[in-house]
């Protein structure tokens, strides 16, 4: 089932197409010009968008622009009746974005919304073991880590996952949703990007006519998620006063629709996530103790990438591969590089470590089969933590070279070819010098 | 034809898909109500807005034949 926003101004087909996605078993929202549809891009999540190309406010790619500046990946099959618009939208069709020529049937709807994404090879070919079919890592933490899976799997218990930034809460999620081989669906909802109006008819869903623009029936993420598990991302985002009705849904197992009287049973696990920690919930007044005691019934703090720093060889080769198989090239790692992600922090985690090793990818010279890594990792958000050098007036070049000289060697745990590396010097000259300065143990 | 006439052309060609649209996504839920033996009242609106449709797209083929039909 998907959840499909269908943009088209001529409000006759809208009702009859609504009618006929909803008979093919999706879930349906509409709008009638760009206005109404950034609004609802904004409330919540959608897997595909059937888009007229001609609206009243503009044209069908001003959303698709949107889209990509949400980061959205929705597919979007344009609807045109025009003749001259057909040869242009052909052009610009790919693997994300197709289109229909009006008059449509069903099978045309019915295909458009069945089209799959490209399955990605990675995983057939993939040498590095990739646990529950997602989580990459050996390092002892990931191993208490998929202990826990294994076992909290194995009952019906709502967990919570903490950690920072980047650690990769939702790969987790679905990782634990595997797990628990469950019939339904595993379907993510982020709390934080919900506005306070529509947070009540994403999660409960709504009935036809609850509120304007609700012009058919809609499916809550608890009812979407039946037999299955809900992942409720940034759940400490969630307005305070909207926790009182997650609360009763999730100790009486009934959901009623916004604009409903009727009870509906629902049956989930809930898998929520916060990167926010333990004292920040607890000060900073953010999630209602009870809600929490529901939600974290069994609670998994996921290691920071600092935490595991023997895994990032193994995830930057994960990642390097994958880029190898979606462009078709051959690119490795070599030792000394490796080396290098390893030593440093990450603080914006595996997602930090995902992002420099797509940047080194791009730039690589296409007629080598090395990697380029830039001389830094440093972003905006994550800037590497700077040493304390202690230099001040009054030093000795002598003592301050001396220091550098024991705190690389320290950094590389005692490499000294890869100290006079990163030192700019040659081994032979790092070896004087340790001779000159009485040779320290690291 | 001028580039302008051709632009009118693709203008009342676009008219006449919208209503041919409508029909053809009618028809379809009418199949679906009678397949899913669903309340015929709902298969009758759907009726009413073929003909009503059919009437749309007939008035813009008759503006498309008044301004080209001698060319």
């Amino acid at each position: 089932m998907l959840n499909v926003l269908l943009v088209d101004d001529d409000t006759e087909f809208t009702e009859v197409a609504s009618n006929i996605i909803e008979f093919l078993g999706h879930d349906v929202s509409v709008a009638a010009n760009l206005k109404e549809a950034y609004e609802w891009l904004d409330s919540q999540p959608f897997e595909h968008i059937l888009l007229d190309f001609m609206l009243p406010d503009g044209s069908g790619l001003h959303l698709v622009d949107h889209l990509k500046q949400l980061g959205s990946t929705a597919h979007v099959t344009f609807i045109t009746g025009h003749p001259a618009v057909k040869g242009i939208l052909a052009e610009i069709s790919g693997p994300k974005m197709d289109y229909l020529v009006k008059p449509l049937q069903r099978e045309d709807i019915e295909g458009a919304l069945s089209s799959k994404p490209k399955v990605k090879k990675v995983a057939k070919t993939s040498a590095i073991k990739r646990h529950f079919g997602c989580l990459i890592g050996e390092s002892a933490p990931m191993q208490a880590l998929y202990l826990m899976i294994e076992r909290v799997a194995k009952t019906s218990a709502n967990i919570m996952l903490m950690g920072g930034s980047g650690v990769g809460k939702e790969v987790v999620a679905s990782a634990i949703h595997k797990a628990s081989q469950v019939h339904g669906e595993l379907v993510t909802t982020n709390c934080g990007a919900l506005s306070k109006e529509l947070i009540g008819s994403e999660l409960f869903g709504h009935e036809k006519g609850a509120f304007t623009g609700a012009v058919a029936k809609k499916e809550g993420v608890f009812e979407r998620a039946e037999n299955g598990t809900l992942f409720l991302d940034e759940v400490t985002e969630m307005p305070i006063d909207m926790q009182p009705n997650l609360l009763r849904v999730l100790e009486s197992r009934k959901v009623i629709k916004v604009g409903g009287t009727k009870e509906i049973p629902v049956n989930c696990r809930v898998v929520s996530a916060t990167n926010r920690t333990m004292e920040s919930i607890a000060q900073d007044n953010v999630l209602r103790e009870d809600v929490y005691f529901r939600l974290a019934v069994f609670p998994i703090t996921i290691p920071s990438l600092r935490e595991r720093k023997e895994d990032i060889p193994l995830l930057a080769k994960a990642f390097l591969e994958e880029l190898n198989i979606e462009n078709d090239c051959q690119y490795v790692w070599t030792d000394a590089q490796l080396q290098k992600l390893s030593h440093f922090d990450w603080p914006g985690n595996v997602r930090e470590l995902r992002h420099s090793v797509h940047r080194a990818f791009i730039m690589s010279d296409p007629s080598s089969k090395e990697v380029q890594l830039p001389s830094t990792f440093e972003s905006p958000f994550s800037l590497s933590k700077k040493p304390n050098n202690n230099v001040s007036a009054g030093q000795t070049i002598e003592n301050v070279e001396k220091e550098l000289i024991r705190i690389t060697l320290e950094k590389v745990d005692g490499n000294k070819t890869l100290a006079a590396e990163m030192l700019g010097i040659s081994t032979k000259t790092l070896y004087n010098r340790l001779h000159t300065y009485g040779d320290f143990a690291v | 034809m001028s580039s302008g006439e051709d632009r009118t052309v693709n203008k009342l060609v676009h008219d006449a898909r919208s209503p041919l649209n409508r029909i053809s996504m009618n028809a379809e839920l009418i199949k679906l109500i009678l397949e899913n033996d669903m309340p015929k009242e709902k298969g009758i609106q759907a009726i009413d807005k073929i003909i009503s449709a059919c009437q749309e797209c007939s008035h813009t083929l008759q503006i498309l034949s008044a301004q080209y039909g001698d060319k």
